[in-house]
């Protein structure tokens, strides 16, 4: 089987810095990581994966982006592919939805597309699905883990509201994953990130993806971002230490206080 | 500054979370406990950060200096109390030795259980009597056949407990032909198992995760091919350990040094003094401004110094080359680490006199790299020896 894993590279929460100008977020000079629910699902994909299915990483940006996939293979992925063309820049979701469509349709023979559920840094949750639509495939989001995979079906547990449910689907579909509480991610060890330097990276332009090029970049984009900024810094609030019974007494001082309840 | 590759970052990156994650939440636990817990050193094995120097054909990763340098590096910012570093350093700057000297039996042997966390492998030059003039050591190791006989002492070692405890050695010099000098020493891995060996303990100022203490070697009878090297070669050879080891020192007490100037700097900005964070007051910005640069500058010569040594190494670089700019990087590297931890201490207040405050423990680890594998002032005689030449050395 084939499972493609999309990943964003993200700016380290604590280092995000916006430009007021051009509203959006930076990325030059300030520290980046995976996206934690895409390091989420590729680890998933690594523990479903047998003996001759293959694990492609891909993902669209600059040359930056590239450590970012080198984090990949050394996380279990046999190939990476980075997407780079300047007629990428300033893509929305729905433009990087559209391009990640199409190189994936070039890819071809996928069983599997995986995405995190959202990204760390603009959080829309769109991709994934936009994805699915794109290239009219079941999707299913929320995904905390895959219980059963064979060859054209597949058991999938989903966070709910209430709790969880399983879901059975057909293959090929699209999963957008999201990490239980519990989930600490792997950290790649010395002699695998040697070794993913000699496996397969590609990078493929618009040229090399096809596809309709008005729904590239900013051509393709819907949204357009009127304002971007931090919120304003939310002051500590109150931390109550006291024994059980001495602490509730004091919560519910400090609720009456505030007239909350 | 030195552009790391594409790999490098990535074990940067791995290294950094591995310590920031597992490392630094217990660092001043472990100085409680006196010893690094088992799941940590099975941890930095996983990750293949022990004896990182030795081909990977004996368990190793095969990690050229600069590399060594990235890992020493994000440990250091980790872990305030320095334990795990030394750890670390030794076993990578001796691994290195070990791994370009010894023999295929003892490579076999040593590191597959270093690098899996089971041994530890340490240096053990210093004696009660003297330490970077190694010269000035009594230990000596006479042939006995296919076997070499050890008698003496060592004192002031790193992972005496660890290595006597769990297994493991340290390579070590002795005299073996004491008429010829430094032309007579021979260096040799010495097991902290063996029969002969008597540990003692010492209680360090500093680090006191790993152990600290000496040993008597009475009658310890070795293989033959646990011999470095030549027979009475090895005062050379213990050079291109010490000067790894010395580079790596270099940037970890850059890194000590910048990590406590960031919290430092951090309480700065937040705590308010008449009114107004205690940053805005010249006495501290300037101070700030003034370490952040020299140790910056000895970062940036840290990385150069492991450089020279992997030039060096690829037939590219000049020994006595390598001896000055490691001697430079190392020179000052404990002083102006400890002078800028100690101003990070008095901003943060009585927190900063507190055992609560990790860089209390930080000044006290990078305290002993004046010392540790050549003082201050042998880095001095190094450099001022390759500037003026042999016949104006100081110490013939």
């Amino acid at each position: 089987m084939r499972f493609i894993v999309c990943v964003k590279q993200v700016p380290e929460s604590n280092d995000l810095k916006i430009d007021p100008n051009a509203n959006r977020v930076l990325k030059k000079g300030v520290s980046t990581i995976i996206n934690f629910f895409d390091q989420f699902v590729l680890e998933e994909a690594s523990k479903i994966r047998k003996e001759g299915d293959e694990i492609i990483a891909i993902s669209m940006g600059d040359s930056e982006t590239k450590s970012t996939l080198m984090r990949c293979l050394a996380l279990g992925a046999d190939k990476a592919i980075l997407l780079n063309d300047e007629k990428f820049l300033e893509s929305d979701t729905f433009g990087t939805s559209n391009i990640l469509a199409a190189a994936l349709k070039k890819i071809g023979d996928y069983d599997i597309i995986f995405c995190g559920n959202s990204s760390l840094d603009t959080g829309s949750g769109q991709v994934g699905p936009e994805i699915a639509e794109r290239l009219d495939l079941p999707q299913v989001t929320y995904t905390e883990s895959i219980e059963n995979v064979e060859i054209g079906k597949i058991k999938i547990k989903v966070q709910t509201d209430e709790g969880y449910s399983i879901i059975e689907s057909e293959l090929p579909l699209v999963i957008a994953g999201i990490p239980p509480s519990y989930y600490q991610p792997s950290i790649p060890p010395l002699p695998k990130i040697i070794a993913a330097q000699k496996k397969p990276f590609e990078v493929w332009n618009a040229e090399d993806i096809k596809g309709d090029k008005s729904k590239f970049g900013s051509a393709g984009s819907l949204i357009k971002i009127i304002k971007l900024y931090k919120p304003p810094k939310r002051e500590q609030g109150i931390v109550i230490t006291d024994e059980p019974k001495a602490a509730i007494e004091k919560l519910m001082e400090l609720l009456n206080k505030d007239k909350v309840i | 500054m030195i552009e790391f590759t594409e790999e490098q970052k990535l074990i940067k990156q791995s290294v950094s979370e591995f310590a920031q994650r597992k490392i630094a939440p217990i660092a001043l636990e472990m100085e409680k406990n006196k010893e690094i817990p088992q799941d940590v050193i099975k941890g930095m094995a996983e990750l293949g950060l022990l004896a990182c120097t030795a081909d990977p054909a004996y368990g190793g990763s095969g990690l050229n200096a600069v590399t060594a340098g990235v890992i020493a590096e994000e440990l250091a910012k980790g872990d305030c109390t320095g334990s795990t570093c030394v750890f670390y350093l030794v076993q990578a700057a001796w691994g290195f030795l070990l791994n370009k000297y010894g023999t295929e039996e003892a490579k076999k042997e040593i590191f597959p259980k270093a690098t899996a966390g089971d041994w530890f492998l340490g240096i053990a030059t210093t004696e009660s009597g003297g330490g970077t003039d190694v010269v000035g050591g009594k230990t000596n190791i006479k042939k006995d056949g296919d076997f070499f006989i050890v008698n003496g002492e060592k004192m002031y070692i790193s992972g005496v407990r660890e290595a006597a405890t769990n297994g493991g050695g340290h390579i070590t010099i002795a005299h073996q032909t004491p008429e010829l000098g430094s032309r007579g020493m021979t260096v040799f891995y010495l097991p902290l198992t063996a029969e002969g060996i008597t540990p003692t303990y010492i209680e360090d100022l500093g680090r006191e995760g790993i152990s600290c203490g000496g040993f008597s070697i009475d009658n310890v009878k070795i293989p033959k091919h646990y011999i470095l090297g030549e027979e009475n070669k090895g005062f050379y050879i213990i050079h291109e350990g010490y000067e790894y080891a010395r580079a790596l020192i270099a940037v970890i007490c850059a890194a000590a040094g910048l990590k406590s100037l960031e919290n430092g700097m951090n309480y700065a900005k937040e705590r308010k003094v008449f009114g107004q964070p205690l940053a805005k007051f010249q006495e501290i910005n300037f101070r700030l401004a003034e370490h952040y640069t020299k140790l910056e500058m000895l970062k940036r010569l840290g990385y150069e110094a492991l450089r020279a040594i992997d030039l060096e190494q690829e037939g590219k670089g000049n020994r006595f080359e390598t001896s000055k700019i490691v001697a430079m990087a190392k020179m000052f590297a404990s002083d102006w680490a400890c002078e800028a931890i100690n101003d990070a201490l008095q901003w943060q207040g009585a927190f900063g006199y507190s055992r609560e405050c990790p860089d209390q423990a930080a000044w006290r680890a990078v305290r002993s790299f004046s010392l540790a594998e050549g003082t201050r002032e042998v880095m001095k005689m190094i450099v001022a020896r390759e500037l003026l030449g042999k016949e104006l050395i100081s110490y013939k």
